[in-house]
């Protein structure tokens, strides 16, 4: 019962726009005695884009009508209609990511990127997906180490680290290769924090000022020691809390491997004195890198994108599958942007009474200026749940959703145990079958996260989910 | 030549080494420090079927311990276990009779009066009349006499939408562990489907062919038992649902369908009721069951 989906990945970053198509199979793996486990079983890029340069307004103004021409000839060239795809993400990444930013994106891109693409960003989110296109994610789990991606951009270096496949820790920092943009060997442009930087270590650089690659050598070789410390070769310095976008690495585990993605990673050798090859300092910051000791003294693993990374990531491993058995009522799907309310362990080990004051209680929180919004329920779920207990969290729930009954919205839950199907069914009891109902598992979600939950796939057996972190934390 | 001296204190040594070794060893799983001759309390052995072999690793001075432990994650099979010289340890030793023994009580052992009284069932019997007769010929466990046939005219619903019933098989543990939260999830789901099942029972003895025996006797659209697997080293307590649209005896076994694997390291019973019931509206909406039903 093999089936495909093609799905669709557009990376929208500060210096460069790209896309690809993936197809994702689907397909049944249990044994024809067992209950059905569908899971994605292959993954493969089909149609790759060129890299174009993102279209800029100004320095922090995105050409939305641009990107829309670029897609657009995309989609033509790869002959794929967007009502083809099935899934996928539009990941805006770097200092674009901000919000006026991001909804010309979206305005713009509306009905060209199928029924049910989102479009997301914010720096943890562009780490991890890139950690994931770039194969880190995976070489972590089959070689049951810990490694650090590290995404270098135009504008921003996100950083993901996986062990054993999955995420433990993300951090972003701004170094990267178009913070100075060189223009007819002149600078055009330094960004303000790359401007400070420069003068803690006594240089002073200036818009105008001829671009003199000595000068310039010694601002990425301060960034590359920033990369020492983030991966914890050197103890961490001031200037690198002063380098971090909004969050640092932890450092409380050991990094085995490192790997590089984004613009940057292929510039990452000895160099070849192009110097101001992209009108910026991207390759002279390659070179910093290389001789610094993040490549002396850790393990590099090479991946298998860099450059494209995010946006193959975007394409083929923003989709999730629920648990095969899970409970929907008819068309009511998709719905997209759903956020996430998700109780606590502590909460889930309350009384049935408790936990449905304590839904009803935490439901408020979302209530904005009186006005009611969709929230979904997330909870972890005991495994094993004899019926009685099952039966019981499903009085709590409703009791505790009423508010999401009384509305016109559906009611959703999203459990990470397997026991959706028997929720579902003994929630709908509950309801006198007088209410739309999503009941879904095998989906792990945090508080802040928001998700889409796909059209039924595999004869509806399964639905696709996309997780998405808090967009535009700007 | 050694002298019997030489030799005798050689000896001594080694003895004395092996003994010094043994104590460093086996901390956790010696039973003598439990259990001694004139001091036995049974309350103070260490039960050994609760630990989790999953979560085990003897070998000592493992190269990555950490990547074994993940690979063991993923199987039940006993890795890991180490040796001593030619032969197992002394824990995997007993670890193994232990589970054995599991399963030997697993088929040798009944449903209690009390769990199918629990569950408000009547009781019928194949035409085995022991444990031995229903292991040695499985063609009686697949009848049943005249009596139990009355009684089952008598107490049953005809002709109903879906039968349920409940039967020992190879598993007594099975189904005293599952059957009960996967029956009542079953019967929700079918009310929710407003699918109507008729009287349910218990089949003490029983194989699963019986399912077909019992279909002509009833008639129902659907029949289905829960029945206990054959138990195996891993787990005792696997049940499984096999299902029929109209079987008749004699019919190919590829008109069957089966959930198998429902237990609390497979399916969970409950998750497994809520799947069964919406696979039996389908058999009933196709009409079909086996390798003729789409799932």
């Amino acid at each position: 019962m093999s089936e495909d989906i093609l799905s669709v990945g557009i990376d929208v970053g500060t210096s460069t726009t790209q896309l690809v198509f993936s197809q994702l199979t689907i397909d049944n793996t249990a044994s024809i005695a067992s209950i059905p486990i569908v899971r994605i079983v292959d993954k493969k890029v089909i149609y790759k884009s060129d890299i174009h340069f993102t279209p800029l307004i100004s320095y922090k103004e995105i050409d939305g009508l641009g990107v829309r021409k670029i897609i657009e000839k995309e989609y033509e060239r790869a002959n794929i209609k967007p009502e083809e795809v099935g899934t996928g993400a539009v990941i805006i990444t770097g200092e674009t990511a901000r919000k006026e930013n991001a909804k010309e994106i979206l305005n713009n891109l509306s009905g060209l990127a199928g029924d049910f693409v989102v479009a997301t960003a914010g720096p943890d989110l562009e780490g991890i997906i890139a950690g994931k296109g770039a194969g880190a994610a995976i070489f972590s789990k089959e070689k049951l180490t810990t490694i650090a991606n590290l995404d270098i951009g135009g504008g921003t270096t996100n950083i993901a680290v996986f062990k054993d496949g999955e995420v433990i820790d993300t951090a972003c920092l701004d170094i990267g290769g178009r913070l100075i943009k060189v223009e007819n060997n002149k600078i055009s442009y330094i960004s303000d924090k790359i401007k400070k930087l420069a003068t803690s270590i006594g240089l002073e650089i200036n818009i105008g000022d001829t671009a003199d690659k000595n000068k310039i050598k010694k601002i990425t070789d301060r960034m590359a020691v920033l990369l020492e410390e983030v991966v914890g070769i050197r103890p961490p310095s001031d200037d690198l809390e002063y380098i971090v976008t909004n969050k640092d690495l932890k450092r409380d585990y050991k990094i085995e491997y490192i790997s590089f993605t984004g613009g940057v990673a292929d510039y990452i050798k000895a160099s070849e004195e192009m110097d101001f090859k992209y009108g910026d300092i991207g390759v002279i910051l390659g070179e910093s890198i290389f001789n610094s000791k993040v490549v002396k003294e850790k393990k590099i693993y090479k991946p298998i994108e860099t450059i494209r990374a995010t946006v193959v990531g975007a394409g083929s491993h923003t989709t999730d599958i629920s648990g095969s058995t899970i409970y929907y009522s008819e068309d009511v799907l998709p719905i997209k942007n759903i956020p996430i309310l998700k109780l606590t362990e502590e909460d889930e080990k309350s009384s049935y009474e408790r936990i449905s004051e304590i839904i009803s209680d935490k439901i408020n929180w979302f209530n904005l200026e009186n006005e009611k919004q969709l929230v979904g329920l997330a909870m972890k779920g005991v495994r094993n749940s004899s019926f009685d207990e099952v039966q019981s969290l499903a009085k709590a729930i409703t009791k505790g959703m009423k508010e999401m009954v009384q509305s016109n919205f559906p009611l959703i839950v999203i459990l990470e145990n397997d026991l959706a199907k028997a929720l579902g069914q003994n929630i709908n009891i509950q309801l006198n079958h007088k209410k739309n109902l999503v009941c879904i598992d095998s989906i792990k979600v945090e508080n802040g996260d928001y998700i889409d939950i796909g059209k039924p796939i595999a004869s509806g057996t399964v639905v696709p989910v996309v997780v998405k972190t808090l967009l535009f934390g700007y | 030549m050694i002298t019997e001296n030489q030799l005798r204190n050689i000896i001594e040594q080694v003895i004395g080494e092996i003994n010094v070794k043994d104590k460093e060893e086996v901390k956790s799983n010696n039973i003598s420090n439990y259990c001694s001759e004139d001091n036995c309390n049974e309350e103070d052995i260490p039960d050994i079927t609760a630990v989790n072999l999953r979560k085990e690793m003897d070998v000592e001075n493992p190269v990555n311990r950490e990547a074994y432990l993940k690979l063991k994650e993923y199987t039940d099979a006993r890795l890991g276990i180490s040796r001593a010289g030619a032969r197992y340890k002394t824990f995997s030793q007993l670890r193994f009779r232990a589970d054995h023994a599991v399963a030997m009580d697993a088929v040798f052992t009944y449903v209690s009066d009390e769990f199918i009284e629990d569950m408000e069932l009547f009781s019928v019997n194949t035409m085995c009349k022991d444990k031995d007769e229903y292991l040695t010929r499985p063609d009686l466990g697949r009848r049943f006499d005249e009596e139990a046939i009355k009684t089952i005219k008598e107490k049953c619903v005809m002709n109903p939408q879906v039968q349920i019933y409940i039967s020992d098989g190879l598993s007594s543990t099975a189904i005293e562990t599952n059957a009960k939260d996967t029956y009542k999830s079953i019967v929700q789901g079918l009310n929710s489907y407003g699918i109507k099942a008729g009287t349910p029972f218990f089949v003490k003895h029983g194989r699963v062919p019986a399912m077909d025996f019992l279909s002509e006797i009833i008639n129902p659209d659907v029949i289905i038992v829960l029945i206990g697997e054959r138990p195996g080293l891993a787990t005792g307590e696997s049940m499984s649902c096999y299902m029929a649209y109209k079987p008749k005896v004699g019919m190919p076994e590829s008109r069957r369908t089966v959930v198998s694997n429902i237990h609390k390291n497979g399916t969970s019973a409950v998750e497994a009721g809520a799947y069964i019931a919406e696979v039996i509206k389908k058999m009933l909406d196709q009409k079909a069951s086996g390798l003729d039903l789409k799932l």
